[in-house]
């Protein structure tokens, strides 16, 4: 069964399969980005939309009213790519806006970016888990392993990144025909675009993508804009610092400031409990890309996003102790002196333990000590994809 | 490269010619012409004609009225004005004169 949606070509009603609109779509909106300059576009995109109409009316007849896909198919690939006859064919040819597209369809480079409304997919191909980040990534067009990143840092704040991906995966729906893959590839060339777009209605503009002047001017606009942006992100960012050294002072003079040692213990906690965090990062981005963590892979059967969520109650487990001795530090002056301080002596034997089993696991198995080292040039690519996504 | 390929930006630039040629002969509408150019090396497709004779529209060559056909809505008949005919004839000179060139030029000096 398809969804069947009526067009007006000219004048008179079709009705067309789905995924025949879309292709249909495509096709107009790249003919009249194509005739962009040309004085005469409306007219030639109306001669054009008149002899789509004919080539329908000839596959329809008293026992059949719905074009299908595969006809609609058909129909644009014997119109064939319109060519504006005016433009210089070299400079046409150039920027390849004149070369002629094999069926605005399957052409996601300029067929799909005809202004068909992007949406947001589960793409199966090359997918690690669901294919949630894959279609995150096309959508905000950038490098997957930034999204899978992302997601598995969100992992680590309370689970948000599992829950939100197992939300995503029942969600979303997949992207199984090729219009729909255009669509979720669709639009913006940049996730920065899609901001931009979004911010100032920009979504008229996008039409006039294919002109060149067009481009120019507005890219000097949107970096204007993301200029501005940027610095009034960095003033938040100092009114956010500013108040947290005034919350932190207030903190401390409520509760009178904790014993002497203290001040020693919480940073090297809580260097402790980033150490943890970096490294239990490494462990799901080594999970994800290359399915095994210090070596050891998964044992068949399970599935990746299940290891990943034992990694996190992993990872709250090793943390657990750590938090537990800040608490404890922090409370320190309090009336819970007493309770905390067994709590405290309680969490130094969990992280003796816990470094206990990580020294002697890296003396003794070659697979984590291989796996312990290759955490630094791990993390350090991921910074570094981080930054060139960052530098684009 | 297919001698096919080589040649398209030449049937490209001689498409303008024919279709001066085709709607010389008569009145006619895209369809027609699509199909006289269906059989030869020149076949092509309304998404170039259109631009094309829109093209041609603008230059004052070919001109067109709109007829009733009798199944479906009315069609734009197109014809060639007197630039177009000047044109046509101007183009069919100059295709003469590279023919003979192309047939002339390299054949022995002793057969001329």
């Amino acid at each position: 069964m398809n969804k069947v949606i009526i067009i007006n070509l000219n004048g008179n009603a079709y009705q067309l399969e789905e995924n025949g609109y879309e292709a249909l779509r495509a096709y107009l909106d790249s003919a009249g980005r194509r005739l962009e300059a040309n004085p005469d576009r409306d007219e030639i995109v109306a001669d054009i939309e008149q002899a789509i109409a004919d080539k329908f009316r000839a596959v329809l007849g008293a026992n059949k009213t719905v074009v299908a896909a595969k006809e609609v198919e058909g129909v644009i690939a014997e119109m064939g790519p319109v060519e504006d006859a005016s433009a210089p064919s070299g400079a046409a040819q150039a920027d390849g806006r004149g070369a002629p597209a094999p069926g605005a369809h399957a052409d996601p480079a300029t067929g799909a970016s005809a202004g068909a409304p992007k949406r947001l997919y589960k793409i199966a191909d090359g997918a690690m888990i669901g294919g949630v980040c894959n279609g995150v990534a096309a959508y905000f067009n950038i490098d997957v392993t930034i999204v899978r990143i992302l997601f598995a840092i969100l992992a680590f704040t309370y689970g948000a990144g599992v829950l939100l991906y197992l939300l995503m995966m029942f969600i979303l729906p997949s992207a199984n025909t090729s219009a729909e893959r255009a669509a979720a590839g669709g639009t913006p060339p940049t996730a920065q675009e899609f901001i931009r777009r979004a911010k100032a209605g920009y979504y008229e503009g996008m039409k006039a993508f294919g002109d060149r002047q067009t481009r120019r001017e507005w890219k000097r606009k949107f970096k204007q804009d993301m200029r501005g942006w940027k610095r009034d992100f960095r003033r938040e960012m100092h009114r956010g610092a500013n108040q947290f050294h005034e919350n932190w002072h207030q903190y401390w003079a409520q509760r009178g400031y904790p014993a002497a040692g203290a001040w020693i213990a919480i940073p090297i906690l809580v260097m402790l409990s980033v150490l943890i965090t970096l490294m239990g990062l490494a462990c799901v981005i080594s999970l994800l890309s290359t399915g095994a963590v210090f070596g050891m892979s998964l044992p068949a059967g399970i599935p990746v996003w299940a290891g990943v969520i034992f990694l996190i109650i992993a990872f709250r487990m090793a943390t657990w102790p750590l938090r537990e001795m800040r608490h404890s530090l922090y409370f320190g002056g309090g009336p819970y002196y007493a309770g905390s301080f067994v709590h405290f002596w309680n969490s130094i034997f969990w992280i003796g333990l816990l470094l206990l089993l990580i020294w002697y696991a890296k003396h003794h198995s070659s697979d984590v000590h291989e796996a312990l080292g290759q955490i630094r040039p791990q993390l350090r690519h991921a910074v570094d994809s981080v930054k060139q996504w960052l530098d684009k | 490269m297919h001698i096919n390929e080589k040649f398209t930006p030449i049937r490209k630039g001689l498409l303008e010619f024919l279709v001066l040629k085709i709607v010389s002969a008569d009145k006619v509408y895209v369809a027609d012409i699509l199909g006289q150019l269906s059989g030869t090396e020149f076949a092509t497709q309304e998404g170039t004609l259109y631009p094309l004779l829109s093209k041609m529209r603008r230059e004052e060559l070919v001109d067109y009225e709109w007829k009733e056909s009798e199944a479906g809505p009315p069609r734009k008949y197109y014809e060639l004005t007197a630039k177009g005919r000047e044109q046509l004839r101007e183009t069919s000179d100059y295709w003469q004169k590279i023919s003979g060139t192309v047939k002339s030029l390299g054949q022995k000096s002793g057969q001329q």
